[in-house]
């Protein structure tokens, strides 16, 4: 008898010889009784029209929808876009929740959560997060601050133009437009500047100035001449210097005829303004006018 | 079967005569595997809402195989199998002449038989009823159940086999 042959019987599909042999078999009698048993068998009904019927609301409420999800999706994009927003403003904010600043011819004195202190010179800005403060020690600049950092974990200073990482030290970060300075006085710093490391023992700088980077020494001192009230430069472009000079006396500084390029080696007073006018113009053999709250920086034709 | 001519899913007409072909054989598949009328009800309305929402992609003899395959697929794992229960359409000789004692006999032998479909491994189950009630051939249940006609036909074999042996208490 050939392979399923209780299947190939019920299909009409044995050959002559292998229905006489399954009828011979005792079997046989009940696998006909079963056939005809289940001839007469019925599934459960079912009502085809109500079905349809059903179908046809189901088709109408997903068409409605097609035309109803549409407009929605752009708002929701809308939507997701928006609280995105205030989502990542509320996680900035929560983070940086501690701004100080400083207008021009102003200074502050910041004492920091754990006791490191940080000195901020004139049109500067710190901003950091106090609650976090014993997890992070993270503080963005804008201008230039001289920081005591109390011995603890990472301190870490982040400026648009590099970060700079320290542990516990004294160090001093400039940060002004198309200019970064970062000196160490004590212990250690490493400044992340363009993907690349810089490690300052103390007594070296580092500058930038268009983004050309100049290691530099400094002098034997403890803090940056800014701190005693004196703005001193070494191989400064002019115009920073100038720059510096408009912070310090919030002074409208203007120039005629004269190379901002040429380099300034010299300090000017923070505190007297006739003398730092003098300081300036006299090395670089320029003069000047001072009118009211504008200075004027000229060269006299030869 | 009615032959439906190459014409598009989404028109009307089209779409009513493939539901009206293929409606009741979706509810019976699904009943016999499951045991349950209006999950199979249900598989019924999903499978044609899902051929309606892609009729452009369905060209209309993919149709068929496309229900059976979302009725297929749609409760698959998720239903657990209740007893499926069959009834006996009308006995074409109407005139009862036959003694109390075989009839008695018969009712018991419908019981057996009942139970015996019932404790049928699923897949042998819906092959055997999809042959014996809907009449459908072994080639268009491998179809449905995605498998070889030989596997139908070992099917079917195994599902007379073991029909007559709960029947008769083997």
């Amino acid at each position: 008898m050939q392979e399923n042959y209780l299947a190939k019987w019920l299909n009409n599909e044995l050959t002559k010889e292998e229905l006489v042999k399954f009828k011979e078999t005792k079997e046989y009698a009940s696998y006909l009784k079963l056939r005809e048993a289940t001839n007469n068998l019925a599934a459960p009904d079912f009502d085809m029209a109500k079905a349809f019927e059903d179908l046809n609301k189901h088709k109408a409420s997903t068409k409605s929808k097609v035309i109803k999800l549409n407009p929605y999706k752009k708002y929701m994009g809308i939507a997701a876009a928006i609280a995105l927003i205030f989502v990542a403003s509320f996680l900035y904010y929560g983070n940086l929740n501690e701004e100080i600043s400083t207008q021009y011819a102003e200074r502050a004195q910041i004492v920091l959560p754990d006791a490191s202190e940080v000195q901020l010179n004139a049109d500067s800005q710190i901003s950091y997060s106090k609650k976090n403060w014993a997890k992070k020690r993270d503080i963005a600049l804008n201008g230039e601050a001289f920081f005591k950092v109390a011995k603890g974990k990472r301190f870490t200073v982040t400026t648009e133009n590099g970060t700079v990482t320290v542990l516990g030290t004294q160090f001093n970060v400039e940060n002004r437009k198309g200019y970064f300075e970062v000196a160490c006085y004590e212990g250690l710093v490493s400044v992340i500047y363009n993907k690349e490391e810089v490690k300052l023992p103390a007594g070296n700088s580092l500058v930038v100035i268009n983004g050309e980077l100049q290691a530099l020494k400094i002098p034997n001192t403890k803090e940056p001449s800014w701190i005693r009230n004196e703005s001193s430069f070494k191989s400064i472009p002019l115009k920073f210097v100038l720059d510096e000079f408009q912070r310090q006396f919030n002074i409208e500084v203007a120039t005629e005829n004269i190379d901002t390029n040429q380099l300034f080696t010299g300090s000017f007073s923070n505190t007297n303004k006739e003398l730092a006018l003098q300081s300036i113009s006299t090395p670089s053999q320029i003069k000047f006018k001072l009118e009211g709250n504008k200075v004027l920086f000229y060269a006299e034709t030869p | 079967m009615k032959a439906i001519k190459e014409e598009h899913v989404c028109k009307d007409d089209v779409y009513a005569t493939i539901f009206s072909t293929y409606s009741k054989t979706v509810f019976n598949y699904i009943y016999y595997k499951f045991g349950n009328e209006e999950k199979a009800y249900d598989v019924v309305q999903e499978a044609f809402i899902k051929l309606w929402e892609n009729c452009s992609k369905v060209a209309p003899d993919k149709a068929k195989s496309y229900v059976y395959t979302i009725a297929n697929n749609l409760y698959l794992n998720v239903l657990k199998a209740e007893k499926v229960r069959l009834k006996y359409a009308p006995e074409t000789n109407t005139v009862v002449n036959e003694s109390p004692d075989f009839l008695l006999e018969e009712q018991e032998y419908k019981e057996k038989l009942e139970r015996a479909l019932a404790a049928l491994p699923e897949n042998q189950r819906t092959t055997f009823l999809l042959n014996r009630i809907d009449g459908k051939k072994y080639a268009e249940i491998a179809e449905m159940e995605g498998v070889s006609v030989k596997a139908i036909e070992k099917r079917m074999h195994l599902a007379l086999k073991t029909l007559r042996e709960q029947i008769e208490g083997i």
